[in-house]
């Protein structure tokens, strides 16, 4: 599904991936751990089409496509989903706009008709229900004044409503307590299927305990420099970046 | 050159003659420096026709349908000396000031007696073509009086310039209040000069909230004083200014007694070669202790030739004070349209969401829903793509 090659990439003159090379297919779920700076986060973004960056060499295939030539907007109709590390606040434009202005805009291109509002907000109220969220959030301007773990449920409910074939979760577990990081796991458990691939960008292995990743990949300065299954989280949890690298 | 000679000339007087020899304002007149002149100076202005109506209405320089409601008095033409004074600065300012003086077709006194609760709709008709009409209005709240004072402007298509002008002095006693909402969505060819003038007394409150998307060229001059002990005041503006448009507010609010508080909050979204200028002042005098002001003025840039020129002001000589200012300009936002494009909005959807957003600040403060739902419907045309939020508006917000 998701072929990675040879991927450079840099800000000004500070180069931030240095050859990076992943294949994700279909209804595989991958983990990137690393350290601060290690160029996770700016992963996750070039593959949604941040133009902060600029990629200096290499490809990346998605679904038979460069995905590197689309707009952010066009990998969102092909079905590349980013959940924020830093969900973005809205102000002024309610939650529920958002949603089904994202939900409509995606149909339409994968074919399907507009959800009228009767079958939207049915549809949406059963994965806010999924997520434990109180329609009240329906009605609330876009993560304005939402906790952080508000604004990733948001995101991980906007997730679940664009079923998208790729979802790329850039720290999704970070600024979560015990119990939101349960529903927030769980809320990306249901979406698992032999469909839908899962990159998920993590510091720490308790997300991935309850989301069991089928490998997990090591950046650190802008390489990958392991791979394994999910027991490398746990010898990263004992051993640390530092012990992964001497070794 | 100035387009009201001819008008000018036949009229007898001292304010006439004096205003034919100012002439109109020139660049080198800081509060007019941003103004672009050229349509009033070339176009030879002649007294508008009044229209008939059924409604409260100006039209022509003229007030017609005066409302008769409970607690409202038309009273008569005389001005207190106060009131005297104020027209007196608001004409002693510049030439601009001076013609309107001279040129004032009509004076409506009204007074909103004790206790009242009164809501007053004046509807400005479009002058003809190369017309222009001036008027005064002079509000006087009695002590706890209400007024919610709802000004709109009809759009009819005028092919050529027109001019309406009015000027308006508001004085509220002790513990009035005053919801004044202005919306003006003028014809394309419109000049609308505003002269907000307003005095609060103890414990008044006044609250405007302003809404510019009209006209070619719009001024509005606010001028409030906080005269009483605990008065409030609070301004909200939104400009939307595109194609050649020009839109300029100079709003001062001056805090002459102590515990008196004040905000304002003014927007402007600038597309095509349209310009805006807002002059946001705030005086706290050395005496007025214990105030508090907060100031915010956010510029929009739609494209590379629009401009604002943006002035806030903040002057305080008092020390026990809280006073907070912000003043920003920029385009949208890179982040807030990328995490919006990777949800699937097109790019142009995306500009429109941010773009009500910013607008919607204001506009969703307007508390009367009657007034907000048509100010939220012309937002809506006036945005490049609004037509998907008020599609959602209208399936989500039943």
């Amino acid at each position: 599904m998701l072929i990675i090659q040879n991927l450079h990439a840099r800000v000004g003159d500070k180069p931030l991936l240095k050859g990076i090379n992943l294949n994700i297919n279909q209804g595989e779920v991958h983990a990137i751990m690393g350290p601060n700076g290690s160029g996770k986060s700016t992963l996750a973004s070039i593959l949604a089409g941040r133009d902060d960056y600029e990629v200096t060499d290499g490809k990346v295939i998605y679904m038979g496509q460069d995905l590197l030539e689309l707009e952010p907007e066009e990998r969102a109709w092909a079905g590349v989903f980013l959940s924020f590390q830093y969900p973005v606040e809205i102000p002024g434009v309610k939650n529920i706009y958002l949603l089904k202005a994202a939900v409509n805009a995606i149909r339409e291109r994968r074919g399907l008709s507009e959800l009228k509002a009767s079958d939207f907000l049915k549809f949406v109220r059963e994965k806010l229900k999924v997520m434990q969220m109180d329609e009240a959030f329906l009605h609330r301007n876009v993560n304005e004044g939402f906790s952080g773990g508000e604004k990733k449920r948001n995101e991980i409910l906007q997730m679940q409503l664009l079923e998208p074939t790729l979802a790329l979760l850039d720290e999704t577990d970070s600024g979560l307590d015990v119990d939101a990081l349960r529903v927030v796991g769980e809320g990306i458990n249901c979406m698992r299927s032999p469909e839908r691939s899962v990159l998920l960008v993590t510091h720490y292995k308790r997300l991935l305990d309850i989301v069991k990743p089928d490998f997990v990949h090591v950046l650190t300065n802008g390489e990958i420099k392991l791979s394994g299954d999910h027991t490398l989280a746990e010898k990263l949890e004992l051993e640390g970046y530092e012990g992964i690298e001497a070794a | 050159m100035n387009g009201f000679s001819a008008w000018l000339e036949g009229i007898e007087g001292v304010s006439a003659h004096e205003a034919l020899m100012v002439g109109l304002p020139t660049k080198r007149v800081e509060s007019w420096k941003y103004v672009p002149t050229r349509s009033l100076t070339r176009t030879s202005w002649q007294p508008a026709t009044p229209k008939t109506t059924e409604r409260f209405a100006l039209t022509g320089g003229r007030f017609s349908n005066i409302p008769d409601v409970g607690g409202l008095e038309v009273a008569d033409e005389q001005l207190t000396p106060k009131e005297q004074k104020r027209l007196e600065e608001i004409s002693e300012e510049h030439g601009f000031g001076l013609t309107q003086a001279a040129l004032d077709h009509s004076r409506l006194i009204l007074t909103i007696q004790e206790t009242a609760s009164v809501r007053i709709n004046l509807d400005h008709l479009a002058n003809e073509a190369s017309s222009a009409g001036f008027a005064t209005l002079i509000l006087r709240l009695e002590a706890g009086a209400e007024l919610t004072f709802v000004e709109q402007f009809e759009a009819t298509v005028v092919e050529k310039s027109n001019l309406s002008s009015l000027r308006c002095i508001i004085t509220l006693s002790r513990d009035a209040s005053v919801t004044h909402i202005r919306f003006q969505a003028a014809n394309a060819t419109a000049h609308i000069f505003s002269n907000t003038n307003v005095t609060c007394g103890e414990n008044a409150s006044y609250r405007l909230q302003t809404i510019e998307f009209g006209a070619k060229l719009a001024r509005n001059d606010i001028n409030i004083a906080l005269a009483g002990r605990k008065a409030s005041a609070s301004v909200n503006g939104l400009a939307i200014t595109k194609g050649s448009q020009y839109h300029d507010t100079h709003l001062t609010i001056d805090h002459v007694t102590g515990d008196t508080r004040s905000e304002m909050s003014l927007r402007n979204m600038v597309d095509g070669k349209g310009e805006a200028t807002t002059n946001g002042r705030v005086l706290i005098r050395k005496d007025s202790q214990r105030s508090a002001t907060e100031q915010s003025i956010a510029n929009l840039l739609l494209s590379e030739s629009a401009r604002v020129n943006p002035k806030p002001e903040l002057e305080i000589y008092a020390d026990d004070v809280t006073a907070s200012h912000g003043c920003t300009v920029g385009s949208l936002n890179k982040t807030e349209l990328f995490y919006l494009k990777t949800r699937g909005l097109s790019e142009a959807d995306a500009r429109a969401f941010l773009q009500y957003a910013f607008a919607e600040k204001i506009v969703g403060e307007i508390q009367h829903p009657d007034i907000r739902d048509l100010v939220e419907t012309q937002l809506l045309g006036e945005l490049q793509y609004g037509e998907l939020i008020g599609e959602l508006k209208e399936s989500v917000d039943v």
